[in-house]
């Protein structure tokens, strides 16, 4: 095989089709046909990722860029259906507005929390929670509306770090930390909890934002500081 | 995020799990809108291309599992492989190479990244065995997507020549990785 054909021929077989795949030099209608047959033939798209392993390391000259987040809101668009934010949303993405929700909230709280006590309690419907803690310049504002489970949360002071993310955390009483994802926007980031977990948000729940590298915590319990924390209180 | 991270999450995006998605989308779509900028040359069919790639990966997470590659070479071929069939279809035209471009210092895992030179060191010994012009086009084939017309036309060669001039490259390096 290490033979090489005199100069006038053009050397051919099935590895040498694969190699082209993957280096990317063939024409469409030959790419086409190329990727249908990885599909259906084993031995051939053994041969396609042998040559992509070899070519890998070229990966690492791929330069990252950050890629705007909107792309991401047209992914689940498309994907889940779910509303593409519209451009302008003045209300919602004000800090002012949500700002005033929050203290709106903690006050309707502290009024539902006097009430109970002399009504007998009805399950809540929502939840908010106010986070915040010594020394972290991050203040953030969650609201939890139990039919819809979708969680809201919002920073209200701070900034979002750039070069890390951060993890939004549910602690039921004395269970270890469950991850609800990362904040993805410092405006509105909703998460819809499953079932199971929107059963444990209840009176009295923790709610925490860490820091943790990009993408989040990578082993599924917090590793970061603490920058934001509150109890959840049902309204 | 390490490989291992990474993997989790494409596992659970195969069950579905639109948090896992989230989680990937944010870890990983720089360096795959690196790849589409790199090989399409501007913000807007990079744009559209990131968005047609993370389709293809929530629907095709399932594959990963039998795909043995690791997370971030599987994830890099699918955006590859998109931008590369939306160049060859696309009508030729001038690529505006010049926009600016927000790129990110890379810090890979120090573990991770002393394997991956290793292997770097093996594909790049390889390429420097092949007269310059050839490994030039290797490259620039997989780096830029160069289409076998605009090597051909790069080089100066009839297109059947550039066809030979690579297949007879590509079974060298095959003989120098693999040897």
């Amino acid at each position: 095989m290490s033979t090489t054909p005199p100069d006038d021929t053009v050397p051919d077989g099935d590895d040498l089709v694969a190699a082209e795949y993957v280096l990317g030099v063939l024409p469409i209608d030959e790419r086409r046909d190329v990727a249908r047959r990885i599909e259906t033939d084993k031995d051939f798209a053994r041969l396609v990722a042998r040559w992509q392993d070899h070519f890998d390391p070229l990966n690492d000259q791929f330069e990252p860029v950050s890629a705007p987040y909107h792309i991401k809101d047209q992914v689940d668009h498309r994907l889940f259906g779910t509303e593409a934010p519209p451009l302008q949303m003045p209300l919602w993405n004000s800090v002012i507005f949500w700002r005033g929700l929050a203290f709106a909230a903690l006050a309707l709280a502290l009024i539902g929390f006097g009430r109970d006590i002399i009504q007998r309690p009805t399950p809540p419907i929502q939840f908010v929670a106010s986070m915040a803690a010594d020394g972290s310049p991050v203040r953030t504002m969650a609201i939890f509306d139990n039919q819809t489970r979708k969680l809201k949360v919002t920073v209200v002071a701070g900034d979002m770090p750039q070069d890390h993310s951060l993890e939004l955390w549910l602690i039921a009483g004395n269970e270890s930390p469950l991850s609800l994802g990362i904040m993805k926007s410092p405006q509105v980031t909703e998460f819809t909890l499953p079932q199971p977990v929107a059963a444990k948000l209840q009176n009295g729940t923790t709610l925490a934002l860490t820091v943790e590298p990009v993408g989040g915590s990578p082993s599924g319990a917090p590793t970061g500081a603490i920058v934001a924390a509150g109890t959840v209180r049902g309204i | 995020m390490t490989p291992e991270g990474i993997s989790e999450l494409i596992s659970r995006v195969s069950l579905r799990d639109r948090t896992a998605f989230d989680a990937l989308y944010a870890s990983t779509s720089a360096k795959l809108f690196g790849v589409c900028w790199r090989i399409l040359g501007n913000r807007t069919e990079a744009e559209d291309a990131l968005q047609d790639i993370y389709v293809k990966i929530w629907n095709k997470a399932d594959r990963f599992a039998v795909a043995d590659t690791s997370p971030i070479s599987w994830l890099v071929a699918i955006a590859r492989n998109h931008c590369i069939d939306v160049l060859r279809a696309r009508k030729p035209g001038p690529a505006n190479l010049d926009e600016a471009v927000d790129v990110i210092e890379p810090s890979p895992d120090p573990e991770q990244s002393a394997v991956a030179m290793g292997e770097a060191r093996r594909i790049n010994d390889c390429l420097g065995q092949l007269e310059p012009a050839r490994a030039d086009a290797v490259r620039g084939a997989y780096l830029n997507g160069d289409s076998y017309e605009a090597l051909a036309s790069r080089h100066r060669v009839p297109l059947n020549t550039m066809r030979t001039w690579l297949r007879r490259s590509l079974m060298k390096l095959k003989e120098c990785l693999e040897g």
